[in-house]
């Protein structure tokens, strides 16, 4: 089993709240995600076997949303917005901006296994622009000061 | 299990005006608390609702006051809740829509982050309209904060008896679940939604059936945007005559505008509707004119689906109205302001990736079109265009436009038949010279 | 605060009918019917892609654009609701020009490789880009290709299932394959991945699509994407010519096409030929893979003669010479009644009714059978079990019960079309299922309720519903006068615990058995194949008194083999119905005096050596009959065998004289299917090598014997036609019927429940050999739960020995999906592992242990 007994756990939770057992592939998509970081065909026949949901209607799901990598990602998942506002405000030069700070290309992920760098569509933060997302939180009206002393953060925490 | 650090979003700038409801304590840094909402008079409506009025009465109060969907179409919301089925035998849902994707738009995340128990209050009150028991509100994956700030109002909300078994004494049981999406713009789209609310992929689905006949696990379904569930209990609190006096007679109330792109102060603004979209945009209270003392090129004013305005169009009232009358829409009032060193042809390039990124692939013209357009533009863009390029396009968006199961397809072509035909020149500019003419000097700093 | 005076008006009456104008012709369809089904009824053709008849419409590909006045968009006329008064067009200038732009959008990304297509010349892309696309692209970009790389593979085809080939480029996404395998089939091994325009139709991840209806996917794929291994780059479609024929391994008689080529007299695929009334248009992969048969390698060529023990050559007239001989023999020195007839019921009447009258005119014995697959068969015509199987049936009604019970039968391996039908109606229609089974099968996840007995307790079970409803009144206390006497079990809840089921669940049930509209009862073959059927049928008579199902619906068991009604409609059983016992007279003329005796009391008789002689046509007793050290001895004893079939079988090789059968394929034939409806499946090509048809293998031995059994064809023509139309259900009993519910013994020795059965890709002996039915399933497995696999400490794969008192075999571990209690089920289909070694013919329930194998 790669998805541990708390998940196995939240995932059943889940299952409760909705009278059609389907319901609960991207609840239980987001608590292995979540653990894991990425899924994998495992995870889909683990999560089919607690809810006893057909393995192809999970990995069908799974490949719809962007929200899901199949690879392992770096500690940071770095996801900028390339979208109009964002764009208008400069987001491709940010882009540019990290590609050179990290020594990596979108895409890719630093060999310290810590950043890896992305683009992604609106994230809803289009007055506040340019904005990215490391992991779970948002980070706003960005600056390069503020890029340098976040990244700094980052890797102090690591 | 937490994943989020707190809340560090910054605070869209706010204005104040005489209007202002579902904004009036956003700045209030404990409003999202249960108890210093109850305190600002949360949860009066709900009880009142749950406990002396009946269905038709809160639906009558809804349709009277004039309120229209703030999710993009407009449409009014009491006449919707009206369509469910007083008779059918099966359970009926209320879904509260908070995919927010439609590039430019951000203000139901600010509204479910700083106001939450306002967000399930107006919920609460669409839920007894039409009789469910189980309500869903279905927000963006990406949303981490929204979501755990969702889901710690819902568990204060049950705590504090505004949820569960017998709310109030009532006799009335209501549920609410919070969804997380996986990341799909399509999922905003009411069809898709219920799929992808279902355990589907987000594909749309072909209407009718019209949700609230045969929606969530094919029983009648309400879909409403957060905004618009966010306004119904200031209405049941006010009354509906109170609403009609915002606005304009077709379009009343307040609507919040996520104003971004090339002005000097950009943020989600809470106006009346009618308001004036040169003021949101010069005035100094709001907009504050364009960045680094630069000229208006072109406005988008309801989201990345809607058709542009160039400057001598911006002398327009905010409603769903007159934005139509001036060949655009109100949409998901996200105005996305561009500069005069901003190209045409490299905005819809930007549109248009997204849109073919957000395809759900289910319906031919959507799925192939939206690909193929996506090429065209960006070679033209890199200029590369041949000759027939611009009307190719043009008669492409016509294949597409009204062709598709749901409006995404609608939402990719709109921009782009109105930048053409706005536009004309700057598109054939670069085939003519194969380069870009604008600057695109967009740099953070 | 201003309230809405308007109240709810009352739904005016719906007219159940609705007209409207398509094309300027006024039409009247029934509500509810689409726009282009009332075009396609009026002949007016619409074109499409993503529509199917028989699924729910998506309305993805937008090619079958109409214009409805009034609307201001090109409606999709596949999921647009017909109403009154409105006004189509099919073809006006909008409507050409929006179907022109989704084949310009789905070319666009299309390889256009039709000269390297197998679908060539039946593809409807190609087919409707003639029609309404035009010649020239405006699409002058590389076109999308899913390339070589770690995940997506490659510009080529892959294979993603035993017989299925799939190229992405050419997909187009109709989603018809997906949608099929789970709205129809209920199967979950092929997806659609991805998103937008990348999206892939694909097996699932780590999966092959192996599901028993996989071949339908390939059939409906209106594009070059999915073709399969059978038929794929062997001929171009429009070489073929079709023959009309039925599937021979099913009870259903699913319509089908033979395509084949006259001037090499080959066979080169089977696909479905849509019948509403049958099959719906989908056929069981046995069926579509099946007709390999005919073409194998290995057919048996000529007629083979036993010389010195040993079988050789032998021309028709020599061995009918001694076929003659011989019989005469035994007939002369011991007498006809020792001479026993076995016929496979999937053959043709002509051949069955040929057999019947050689058997009781020629011969002058009623020794005759066709139930070779049951043990210990009633002893006299009247049997409960002869009632439930004469019990008129009609496949269609199943769509349109309302409550649906599947008891004792694993559907899906017995009755694969009726098992479809059973997802429709709950798919569709949202019917009540409920499945009783000793086992619990594939069905059960569309069961409202999926009860598991314990095996061996059939009548229990049937007690305990009729007892409920009985204690709990839910039906007329007139109806219930009279039951309990007649059962051994005191009370539901006693008999329900014997049955080791919950009453509760049995309560919901018979609730819906008292309270259903329209009603479909079907038993299976794991209560024909039990030892103890008597009791359970005859519970199933006091149920159907009980619950008066028969005047609220159906209630039958469904007849396994593509023509066993058409034995019993001609009287191919020792005990003929009365009726047809009548007509048989009159045409014969006479009717044996002698005993008669059932397929396995000839076999008790044969080991007493007291039936010599045996003619056996197109059967395999020896590894079909539950019992097969038994069935081999009783053949070994016998002075003289005649066995006819395609192929050598374990059977033939006991044979003194063999002689080659033709196939289904090879003559022209008629075939009454479970409804009592007769099909004729038409010669595809001529008899192979030598074969003949079994009549006339039969008429050659009348004649050898100087017996005709015919003066003309004509004869036999009239004198079946007579027989057939006789009435050969038998009434329900007048009474209530005594069932004494025996407990089941158990063992613990042998500790585990057997069940022997056909593989779902498999039916009968012949299967095996199709080759592409070998390459889903070519060797036996016990099939068992995962518990009871971990309990053995075993995997999927793993080797186990199964071990009963009289034999054992060695076979891999299959973990079932469905299983779910401590029984194991092994296939018949495969004579390298004769499983059916290890069953004793008088056991209730038989019983192995089982030991993992070392490796
Ligand atoms: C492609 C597409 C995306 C949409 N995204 C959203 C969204 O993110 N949030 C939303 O509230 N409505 C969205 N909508 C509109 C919904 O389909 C639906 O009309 C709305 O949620 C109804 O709520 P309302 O009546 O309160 O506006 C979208 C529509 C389309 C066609
Ligand atoms: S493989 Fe064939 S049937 Fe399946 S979606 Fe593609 S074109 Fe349609
Ligand atoms: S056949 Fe109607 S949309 Fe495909």
């Amino acid at each position: 089993m790669i998805l541990t007994e708390e998940s196995v756990k939240a995932i059943k939770e889940r299952l409760k709240q909705y009278p059609q057992r389907k319901s609960v592939i991207l609840p239980a998509l987001t608590i292995a995600y979540r653990q894991v970081g990425h899924l994998s065909d495992e995870i889909y026949q683990e999560i089919s076997r607690v809810t006893k949901v057909p393995y192809v209607e999970i990995a069908e799901a799974a490949t719809f949303y962007t929200m899901f990598p199949k690879e392992p990602r770096g500690k940071y998942l770095i996801q900028v917005c390339h979208n109009i506002s964002c764009a208008l405000l400069g987001a491709d030069s940010l882009i540019g901006y990290l590609e050179e700070k990290l020594g990596i290309k979108k895409g890719e992920t630093t060999p310290d296994n810590l950043f890896t760098l992305i683009s992604v569509e609106c994230l809803g933060s289009c007055a506040t622009a340019p904005m990215m997302q490391i992991n779970y939180d948002f980070y706003e009206n960005l600056t390069r000061e503020k890029v340098d002393a976040i990244l700094e953060e980052l890797k102090a925490k690591a | 299990m937490s994943f989020y650090s707190p809340v560090i979003t910054n605070a869209a700038e706010v204005a104040r005006s005489e209007s202002l409801h579902l904004f009036r304590y956003v700045e209030d840094p404990d409003q999202y608390k249960v108890e210093t909402f109850e305190k600002h008079g949360g949860y009066e409506a709900w009880k009142k609702v749950v406990t002396s009025m009946k269905p038709d009465q809160v639906i009558a109060e809804v349709k009277n006051s004039g309120l229209r969907g703030r999710g993009g179409a407009g449409f009014p919301t009491g006449m919707k809740w009206g369509f469910v089925p007083k008779d059918s035998p099966k359970a009926r849902y209320l879904i509260c829509n908070a995919d927010e994707s439609e590039p430019g738009t951000c203000k139901d995340r600010v509204i479910m982050e700083r106001d939450p128990h306002a967000v399930i209050e107006g919920m609460a009150i669409g839920a007894f309209a039409i009789g469910c028991h189980r309500m869903f509100i279905y927000i963006r994956g990406e949303f981490g904060h929204c979501i755990e700030r969702m889901e710690g109002a819902v568990k204060e909300a049950y705590t504090r008896g505004h949820l569960g078994k017998n709310v109030y004494g009532s006799g009335y049981d209501l549920d609410m679940v919070v969804h997380s999406g996986g990341g799909a713009y399509i999922c905003g789209e009411e069809t898709a939604l219920l799929n992808s609310l279902e355990g589907e992929k987000g594909l749309s689905r072909i209407r009718p059936p019209f949700p609230a006949i045969a929606g969530l696990y094919a029983s009648p379904t309400i879909v409403n945007n957060v905004e618009t569930l966010a306004a119904v209990p200031h209405i049941i609190n006010r009354g509906a005559d109170w609403y009609k006096t915002m606005g304009t007679e077709k379009s009343a109330g307040s609507k919040i505008f996520s104003l971004s792109g090339h002005v000097k102060r950009p943020g989600n603004y809470e106006v009346p509707l009618g308001f004036s979209l040169k003021t949101l945009i010069y005035d100094e209270k709001y907009g504050a004119g364009i960045r680094d003392g630069k000229k208006l090129k072109a406005v988008i004013p309801g989201g990345a689906s809607t058709p542009f305005l160039t400057p001598d169009m911006v002398d327009v009232g905010l409603d769903y109205e007159s934005l139509q009358s001036v060949g655009s829409m109100l949409g998901s009032g996200a105005i996305i302001v561009l500069d005069e060193d901003t190209c045409i042809v490299w905005t819809i390039m930007k549109l248009i990736h997204f849109f073919r990124h957000e395809s759900c692939g289910k319906c031919t013209p959507c799925r192939e079109g939206t690909g193929w357009l996506e090429q065209l533009v960006t070679r033209i863009e890199h200029g590369e265009g041949r000759p027939g390029d611009i009307d190719k396009i043009d008669d492409l968006c016509g294949n597409i436009l009204g062709r598709t199961i749901c409006p995404l397809g609608d939402a990719a072509v709109m921009p782009i038949q109105s930048a053409i035909k706005l536009f004309r020149d700057e598109w054939q500019y670069h085939i003519d010279h194969k380069k870009c003419p604008c600057p695109n000097n967009h740099e953070f700093k | 605060m201003a309230t809405d005076a308007k109240t709810d008006t009352a739904a005016p009456a719906r007219p159940a009918t609705v007209t409207l104008t398509i094309d300027g012709q006024e039409v009247t369809v029934p509500k509810g019917t689409t726009v282009l089904e009332a075009a396609l009824g009026m002949g007016i053709q619409i074109p499409t892609f993503c529509w199917h008849p028989k699924l729910k419409s998506v309305g993805a590909c937008r090619m079958c654009y109409v214009e409805i006045e009034k609307m201001p968009k090109l409606a999709v006329s596949c999921a647009t609701e017909a109403v009154d008064g409105m006004v189509v067009h099919t073809d006006s200038d909008l409507v050409k020009r929006g179907r022109k732009a989704i084949i310009e959008f789905i070319l666009a990304n299309h390889p256009l490789d039709c000269p390297t297509c197998d679908k060539g010349g039946e593809c409807d892309l190609q087919n409707l880009t003639y029609r309404h696309g035009i010649d020239d692209s405006r699409f002058d970009f590389m076109k999308m290709r899913f390339t070589e790389g770690a995940e997506r593979t490659t510009f080529d085809d892959v294979r993603i299932g035993p017989e299925i080939v799939l190229n992405r480029n050419r997909c187009i996404l109709c989603y018809k394959c997906v949608r099929a395998n789970k709205e129809a089939f209920g199967e979950y091994d092929l997806g659609a991945f991805e998103r937008g325009n990348i999206t892939e139709i694909n097996a699932a991840p780590g999966r092959e699509v192996e599901n028993p209806f996989s071949g339908n996917l390939v059939q409906i794929c209106p594009v070059g994407a999915l073709t399969n291994s059978d038929w794929r780059y062997k001929i171009r479609v429009w070489l073929t010519k079709q023959a009309r024929s039925i599937c021979p391994f099913t009870g259903s008689g699913a319509n089908t096409l033979l395509w084949k080529e006259d001037h090499q007299q080959k066979i080169f695929r089977c696909t479905a030929r849509r019948n509403d009334d049958i099959d719906d248009g989908w056929i069981a992969d046995v069926t579509r893979y099946g007709y390999q048969y005919v073409m194998a390698e290995d057919r048996l060529q000529t007629p083979l003669v036993k010389k010195d023990g040993k079988q050789v050559k032998a021309s028709w007239d020599e061995a009918l010479a001694l076929v003659a001989k011989r019989l005469r023999e035994v007939d002369d020195n011991k007498g006809n009644v020792c001479i026993g007839g076995l016929i496979a019921p999937h053959l043709d009447n002509k051949s069955l009714y040929a057999f019947n009258k050689f058997m009781r005119v020629t011969i002058g014995a009623n020794n005759v059978d066709h139930r070779l697959d049951y043990p210990m068969l009633p002893t006299d015509g009247n049997s409960a079990f002869s009632i439930l199987a004469s019990r008129p049936f009609t496949i269609a009604d199943i769509d349109t019960s309302d409550v649906i019970v599947s008891f004792a039968s694993d559907m899906l391996k017995e009755h694969p079309n009726e098992y479809l039908r059973m997802r429709k109606a709950s798919f569709f229609r949202q019917a009540k299922i409920y499945t009783i089974d000793p086992y619990a099968v594939k069905n059960s996840d569309i069961a409202s309720l999926d009860v598991v007995y314990t095996p061996g307790a059939d009548e229990a079970v049937i007690n305990a519903l009729c007892l409920a409803a009985a204690e709990d009144q839910m039906v007329d206390a007139a109806r219930i006068k009279g039951l309990k006497e007649k059962l051994s079990h005191k009370s539901a809840a006693d008999a329900a615990k014997a049955a080791g089921v919950d009453l509760d669940e049995i309560k919901v049930i018979a609730r819906a058995l008292a309270n259903g509209k329209k009603i479909t009862f079907m038993a299976g073959e794991l209560l024909a194949r039990s030892s103890f059927r008597e009791a359970a049928a005859a519970a199933l008579a006091n149920l159907n008194r009980l619950f008066d199902i028969d005047s609220r619906g159906q209630m039958a068991r469904l007849a396994r083999f593509s023509n066993s009604r058409g034995a019993e409609k001609l009287g191919l059983s020792p005990f003929p119905a009365p009726a047809v016992k009548k007509e048989l007279e009159a045409a014969f003329g006479s009717w044996p005096a002698s005993d008669a005796l059932t397929a396995d009391k000839m076999l008790v008789q044969m080991n007493k050596e007291a039936i010599n002689a045996a003619i056996v046509i197109g059967a395999n007793p020896i590894m079909l009959y539950p019992d097969r050290e038994f069935a081999r001895e009783a053949l070994e004893k016998l002075d003289f065998l005649v066995v006819c079939d395609s192929f050598e079988t374990a059977t033939t090789s006991l044979a003194d004289v063999v002689l080659p059968l033709a196939s289904f394929a090879e003559y022209t034939g008629d075939y009454i299917n479970m409804e009592g409806r007769t099909q004729t499946a038409e010669a595809a090509i001529k008899p192979r090598f030598q074969s003949k048809p079994a009549y006339e293998i039969v008429s050659l031995i009348a004649q050898a014997l100087e017996k005709p059994l015919f003066k003309s064809d004509v004869d036999c023509g009239t004198e079946m036609a007579k027989i057939l139309a006789a009435d050969h259900v038998l009434p329900w009993p007048s009474g209530y019927l005594e069932v004494a519910g025996e407990p089941v013994a158990t063992s613990e020795e042998y500790p585990i429940p057997l069940f022997v059965g056909d593989d779902p890709h498999h039916s009968g002996h012949l299967t095996e050999k199709a080759n592409s039915l070998l390459n889903f399933r070519g060797e036996a497995y016990a099939e068992m739960s995962a518990e009871l696999a971990a309990s053995l400490d075993v995997r999927n794969g793993d080797s186990v020995r199964v071990e009963s008192p009289v034999g054992k075999v060695i076979v891999p571990v299959r973990i079932s999906d469905w299983i779910d209690t401590p029984v194991v089920f092994i296939p018949r289909n495969f004579s390298s592992t004769p499983v059916t070694s290890l069953l004793m013919r008088k056991e209730r329930v038989n019983r192995v242990k089982i030991t993992k194998v070392a490796d």
